[in-house]
């Protein structure tokens, strides 16, 4: 059977179905192949379950609090089945949201697994033994990212799990190791520690999320998280997971030697790799970056007609990264010409406290040759911070010396995930330190962490003293 | 154990070890005699800052000249820069600054001490440095003046 399109996709994460849903806006006949559920990683086994546990962990910790609120609450304590529902049913809401909005516009979805057999066709074999050759003028390989798996001895032994297994809480370990500080490694060092575990992270790196965050953001949250009788080990490399008596144990090497933790669960977290064996691409002559599609700044891949985005093509994996090249790769094949522009790809980390940032970070900023300036406010003096009783964290402005153009804005602190977008907005449209510091910032939010650091390039930030 | 004088302004009381040296912005130099040097914030400096939220000093191997950042501390109120009161390479940071911050509050002359500086010339910089009377004198003079303010 032979069905023709304008543009298929292969992939329905992110990235693969904000380009559906923009293709068919604009007019074309659209086939969507996807294997599994609809949303991809980021909504069945990624952001959202996992948002969903942090969600309900913060209000488990804030709820312990209660106290310090003047609010009785006896005894706030988890329900983990209850927890599993809550995130299954954030789950079941937004996939079935995608899939609703799909069928509003008319986008067929091919239920199958998909593989590139010329440069103008997907065979999607069913599962079933049969196979659907999909015709189409563009193809978009949006396939995803899988965990990565380094080659360290025993990860193989029940116990060790990765991302996906450990969004079930329904049993919690009393000591879970977590090999590998980044963004997802911390997520549930934060959830388990939350829930009651006791928690290690071995990060390989000097620093926690290595690539992800600011360098001086990153050494904070290991000194808090640290506080909190987190056991971070930095500069330690897992060289092997084996079986102890009663659990697992993890052995890795530091500047000191040899050493060795012993817990229940070992959580595999040493990050993602693009999705690309056995789609087919080789034999169609598509040009690899190693594991990564190779693109150009179009999202074209070396074949014409082919493209691909998202986290197939490496860089920053991240969902709203991958579905803004949804949108670029989709606008250029209706024949706008439009290069993709990742300056203001905002970086959002889940843990407690939160951690975000925008554009170049202090270092980055230096090795490119900026006068820079680092303007600082900590969230202790800020109002709202003070009220919510959490003071830990403070707001970062890289700016140009001279001009105070923001080159980057990192943060950590209460929803600062949220507080990112307005450097996003500064990164993106040029704005100096100055323009943030006179657009009036509602008071009292945290908002006015942004505000206070702004001023402070005029040397004019008002509630705090900053010596030199 | 050390000695210390005592300056009363107003409702405050600063205490001042007199076996130390003092840069002018509140930051103490204490000679091991092996050419290291113990640095630290006084007892003024540490009070007028506030509870100490995070204190981060450079690492191991960091060379400063005298007058130069050598840490930084966060308080509620406001973020110390603390500069070098000697010149030279940091040997030593206080390990415990990172889960306990509040010790350089709680004891500024003892157990909260920042860093072991290996000094470059300690004589030389010493000269730049007062003795625990004329820092006290120092101290007296903007403390009375802040109060004049209020
Ligand atoms: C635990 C976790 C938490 C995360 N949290 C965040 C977060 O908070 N914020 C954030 O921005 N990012 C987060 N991410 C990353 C985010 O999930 C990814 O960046 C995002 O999903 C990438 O989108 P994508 O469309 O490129 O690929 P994916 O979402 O991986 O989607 C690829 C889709 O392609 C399908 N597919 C692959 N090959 C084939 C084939 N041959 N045939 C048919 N279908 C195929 C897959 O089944 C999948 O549905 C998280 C990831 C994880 C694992």
């Amino acid at each position: 059977m032979t069905e023709v399109y304008d543009v298929a996709i292969l992939g329905a994460g992110p990235g693969g179905y904000v380009a559906a849903l923009r293709a068919a806006q604009l007019g074309m006949r659209v086939a969507l192949v996807e294997e599994a559920r609809v949303g991809g990683t980021c909504l069945n086994v990624g952001c959202i379950p996992t948002k969903a546990l942090v969600t309900a962990t913060d209000l488990l910790a804030r709820a312990r609090r209660a106290a310090e609120y003047g609010v009785r609450i006896p005894e706030a304590a988890p329900d983990l089945e209850g927890m599993m529902a809550y995130q299954r049913a954030a789950v079941e809401r937004l996939v079935g949201g995608v899939e609703q909005l799909l069928k509003e516009w008319k986008v067929t979805v091919v239920r199958g697994r998909g593989r590139l057999v010329r440069p103008d066709a997907l065979a999607v074999a069913d599962g079933a033994g049969g196979t659907t050759e999909v015709v189409v003028r563009h193809i978009i390989l949006a396939p995803g990212s899988v965990m990565a798996r380094p080659p360290i001895p025993g990860l193989d032994l029940p116990g060790v799990v990765t991302s996906t297994e450990a969004l079930d809480v329904s049993t919690l370990p009393a000591h879970l190791i977590v090999i590998g500080g980044g963004v997802i490694g911390l997520e549930f060092a934060c959830i388990y520690q939350a829930l009651g575990s006791r928690v290690t992270v071995l990060e390989m790196m000097p620093n926690l999320l290595p690539g992800a965050a600011d360098e001086a953001i990153a050494k904070r949250l290991a000194v808090v998280l640290r506080r909190r009788g987190m056991d971070i080990r930095t500069g330690a490399t897992v060289q092997a997971v084996e079986e102890a008596e009663g659990g697992l144990r993890v052995r890795f090497t530091t500047a000191k030697g040899e050493e060795a933790v012993e817990g229940d669960r070992v959580l595999l977290a040493t990050g993602r790799w693009p999705n690309t064996a056995d789609l087919g691409l080789e034999e169609v002559g598509i040009r690899m970056n190693r594991r990564a599609i190779a693109v150009d700044e179009y999202l074209r891949t070396n074949v014409p007609n082919v493209w691909a985005i998202g986290d197939a093509v490496g860089g920053m994996m991240l969902a709203h990264k991958a579905m803004v090249d949804g949108r670029v790769a989709v606008e250029n094949i209706a024949g706008q010409k439009r290069a993709v522009d990742y300056r203001s790809v905002p970086s959002a980390i889940f843990t407690s406290p939160e951690v975000a940032g925008v554009g170049l970070t202090e270092e980055q900023a230096r090795q490119q040759g900026a006068d820079v300036r680092v303007l600082q406010f900590p969230f202790s003096a800020n109002p709202r911070a003070q009220i919510l009783g959490e003071t830990e964290g403070l707001v970062r402005i890289v700016c140009e010396a001279g001009s105070g153009r923001v080159l980057g804005v990192h943060m950590m602190g209460p929803h600062v995930t949220e507080l990112i977008a307005e450097g996003a907005l500064a990164v993106q449209t040029g704005a100096t330190a100055d323009d943030l510091a006179w657009t009036t910032h509602a008071h009292p939010t945290l908002t006015e962490a942004v505000l206070e650091a702004a001023l402070g390039f005029q040397g004019a930030t008002i509630h705090y003293h900053r010596k030199t | 154990m050390s000695e210390f004088l005592e300056l009363t302004v107003d409702k405050f009381t600063f205490r001042f070890a007199t076996d130390r040296y003092y840069h002018p912005e509140g930051v103490w130099a204490r000679p091991e005699g092996d050419g290291r040097v113990r640095i630290g914030l006084s007892d003024f400096a540490q009070q007028s800052g506030g509870d100490v939220a995070f204190a981060e000093v450079k690492p191991v191997g960091t060379v400063v000249a005298f007058g130069e950042e050598v840490a930084s501390i966060e308080t509620m109120k406001t973020d110390i820069v603390v500069p070098a009161p000697v010149s030279g390479t940091v040997a030593e940071v206080n390990p415990a600054l990172e889960m306990t911050p509040e010790v350089i509050s709680e004891d500024p002359y003892g157990e909260g001490w920042l860093a072991v500086i290996a000094a470059t010339d300690w004589e030389a910089d010493r000269a730049h440095l007062m003795d625990a009377q004329a820092y006290l004198e120092r101290v007296r003079e903007v403390a009375e003046e802040e109060m004049r303010k209020k």
